[in-house]
């Protein structure tokens, strides 16, 4: 575990962080910024967070 | 003593952390020099997001949690604070630096948790904000250079601190305090040089305040002799911005033993001078300043091998000396004093050109010409530093013409460039000139446009007279491609009768078109 917090006194409460915290968090965002600097011709990118479309079908199916 | 947290916030996201935050590192010195507990969290070089945020405000029993940056982190900071308040109650919440300093009021308004904010230079109101602190005193209202609330939680804002005048009495800035092997030392080479992408370990330092010219989209931090406080037409005080500048310096011998420090202590191979402009400053300095480290530079070793009368590049990580970079200016550099800065180990210079137009650079207050921006280049490229240009459009009198001769002398010089647009940032001349049309441009939430801000590669809000956001977007892709034919095209099915400006200039109290200088301290 990296030394998250530095500083001239030990602190009461050691930070708990995992070295790579969000491995996953941070391969998405770098194919994100990747994804995003190529844009352009056939390459495009869809955020998948960021999606407000809904369903048309109503709830009882039809 | 007080158990102090500083959070250094998350700043340009779209690129890795390259910066360690000179402010906080040496109010960090300060408070430690005077007997506090001093931990710092840096955000900005973590990146672990907001999750992180609540064990961090957790680890201790925080006196003091301080926060501050430019106001591009205003987003970070905000957040930062309502989490700050949430899940540490007790701790004295401070704010300062740039993004507070240039709109006290508003942000004291748009984050309530802030409980006291330092504006302008903080070296001695942070210490004396801290004092009060361990001494359970929170009556600021007899502390100059703050922003407290009232009972009410209303904003008071004080009088202004005077800067101090010998920048000398500075302590080092604490730079052990920050990720330098995890983080920072890996980020350090840059593409603006040969020299500067091989080197393995920067650190910067800023080694003078202020800059004498005048250019309408730049803002001096209210920390250079750029700011009064002043009562507005409503009675309260708000900050005033002027042409006034206390150009101060810190000496050669400072600097050079700061490096000789950095090299013992780090083995930095590189220093990047965070000054707003050196060539101004050595102006201001009658040709001495730069001159004097330069040659102390070499004196003193730090000259890096490659620039040694018949030396070469040294092998990474065997460099034994130091190589730099900072900003220039195309009408105050001179062929000397780029020939010995090449010698002591400067790599590259910033020179924010901006536009090759006589029109617009008359207006600028940059004090240069498009002649002297065009000649600057091979200038510049003839001592062996490496120039690197900053172009802009949509200024407020830009139109076809301008960006044309923009384009030529981009083709000329064989400059390739996507140029930024230009930025009314909070505290500049152009943001108090604009700032009406800013609202509307917002449906008159200034907050949300603060929050917009980036680095001025996408449009916010339009301070062109001439054209829209739509146009300028064009144009700077007609711009990057240097692509005349397309720009004549333009030119030519433009202009639609009936369409008013997007921006209109204004007068405003917080802006004094004249050289009134802020307040320094007395002593000599
Ligand atoms: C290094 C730097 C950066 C770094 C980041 C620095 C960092 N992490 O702090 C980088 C390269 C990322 C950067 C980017 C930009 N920057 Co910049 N940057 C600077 C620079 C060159 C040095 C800052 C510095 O260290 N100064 C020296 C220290 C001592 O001053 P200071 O940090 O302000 O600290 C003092 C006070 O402000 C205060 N203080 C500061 N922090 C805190 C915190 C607390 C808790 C307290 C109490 C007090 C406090 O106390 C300190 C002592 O008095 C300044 C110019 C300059 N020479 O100052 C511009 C400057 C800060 N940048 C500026 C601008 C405009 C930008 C950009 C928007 C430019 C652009 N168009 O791209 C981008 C933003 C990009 C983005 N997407 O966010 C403006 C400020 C605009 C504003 N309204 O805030 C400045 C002033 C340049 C100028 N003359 O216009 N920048
Ligand atoms: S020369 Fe640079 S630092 Fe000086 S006023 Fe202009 S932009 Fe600001």
């Amino acid at each position: 575990m990296s030394e998250l917090m530095k500083g001239n006194f030990e602190v009461k409460r050691k930070l708990d962080v995992p070295d790579v915290s969000d491995d996953s968090a941070d391969f998405k965002n770098e194919f994100k910024k990747k994804a995003l600097e190529s844009i352009g011709g056939s390459m495009v990118f869809v955020e998948r967070e960021m999606l407000f479309w809904e369903s048309t079908e109503s709830a009882d199916g039809e | 003593m007080a158990k102090i947290l500083f959070v250094n916030p998350v700043v340009r996201e779209e690129d890795v952390p390259r910066h360690i935050p000179y402010g906080i590192a040496l109010l960090a010195a300060i408070a430690m020099n005077n007997g506090h507990l001093v931990q710092i969290y840096d955000a900005n070089a973590w990146r672990k997001g907001f999750g992180v945020l609540p064990d961090v405000y957790l680890a201790d029993d925080w006196d003091v949690i301080a926060i501050g940056g430019l106001t591009t982190t205003y987003s970070f900071i905000k957040e930062a604070c309502r989490i700050a308040k949430e899940v540490a109650p007790d701790a004295f919440l401070v704010a300062g630096g740039g993004f507070l300093t240039s709109m006290p009021q508003d942000i004291m308004e748009w984050i309530p948790q802030i409980d006291l904010g330092i504006v302008g230079e903080a070296f001695v109101t942070w210490p004396e904000v801290l004092e009060k602190i361990d001494n359970k005193d929170t009556d600021f209202s007899a502390t100059l250079g703050v922003i407290c609330r009232d009972g009410d939680g209303k904003p008071i804002l004080n009088n202004t601190r005077p800067i101090i005048r010998d920048l000398n009495t500075l302590p080092a800035p604490a730079w052990d305090l920050f990720p330098l092997e995890e983080v920072y030392f890996k980020n350090s080479a840059s593409l603006f040089s040969e020299d500067a992408y091989r080197i393995k370990r920067r650190i910067d330092i800023n080694a003078s305040y202020g800059c004498s010219l005048i250019c309408r989209y730049c803002w001096h931090l209210g920390t250079t002799g750029d700011m009064l406080i002043e009562k507005d037409s409503n009675g309260n005080n708000d900050v005033v911005f002027t042409y006034g500048r206390n150009i101060r310096y810190h000496s050669p011998d400072y600097i050079i033993d700061m490096v000789k420090e950095l090299k013992k202590n780090f083995n930095i191979d590189f220093v990047n001078f965070l000054d707003e402009n050196l060539m101004t400053m050595d102006a201001s300095s009658k040709r001495t300043w730069l001159k004097e480290i330069c040659e102390k530079w070499i004196a003193a070793g730090l000259q890096p091998s490659s620039r040694r009368p018949g030396g070469k590049a040294a092998a990474p990580g065997e460099e034994p000396g130091v190589y730099w970079s900072g900003t220039s200016h195309a009408s105050l550099h001179r062929p000397e004093i780029l020939k010995l800065m090449y010698e002591a180990g400067c790599t590259h210079l910033v020179y924010g050109l901006e536009s090759f137009d006589p029109g617009i650079l008359k207006n600028l207050g940059k004090g240069t010409t498009a002649q002297k921006n065009i000649d600057s280049v091979g200038e510049c490229m003839r001592s062996g530093i490496m120039p690197i240009p900053n172009i802009i459009i949509g200024f407020p009198e830009e139109d076809f013409q301008s960006v044309r001769n923009t384009i030529n002398a981009l083709i000329k010089l064989g400059i390739h460039a996507r140029p930024h647009f230009a930025t009314a940032y909070p505290g500049s001349e152009w943001y108090y000139t604009y700032k009406e049309s800013i609202k509307e441009q917002y449906d008159g939430d200034l907050e949300r446009y603060v929050a917009d801000l980036g680095d001025a590669t996408k449009i916010t809000a339009v301070i062109s007279h001439n054209f829209t956001g739509l146009e300028l977007l064009g144009l700077q892709e007609i711009v990057a491609q240097r692509n005349l034919r397309v720009l004549d095209q333009a030119e030519k099915y433009w202009g639609r009768p009936g369409v008013t400006n997007v921006a209109a200039p204004q007068e405003s109290f917080n802006f004094r078109r004249k050289k009134i200088d802020g307040p320094i301290d007395g002593s000599k």
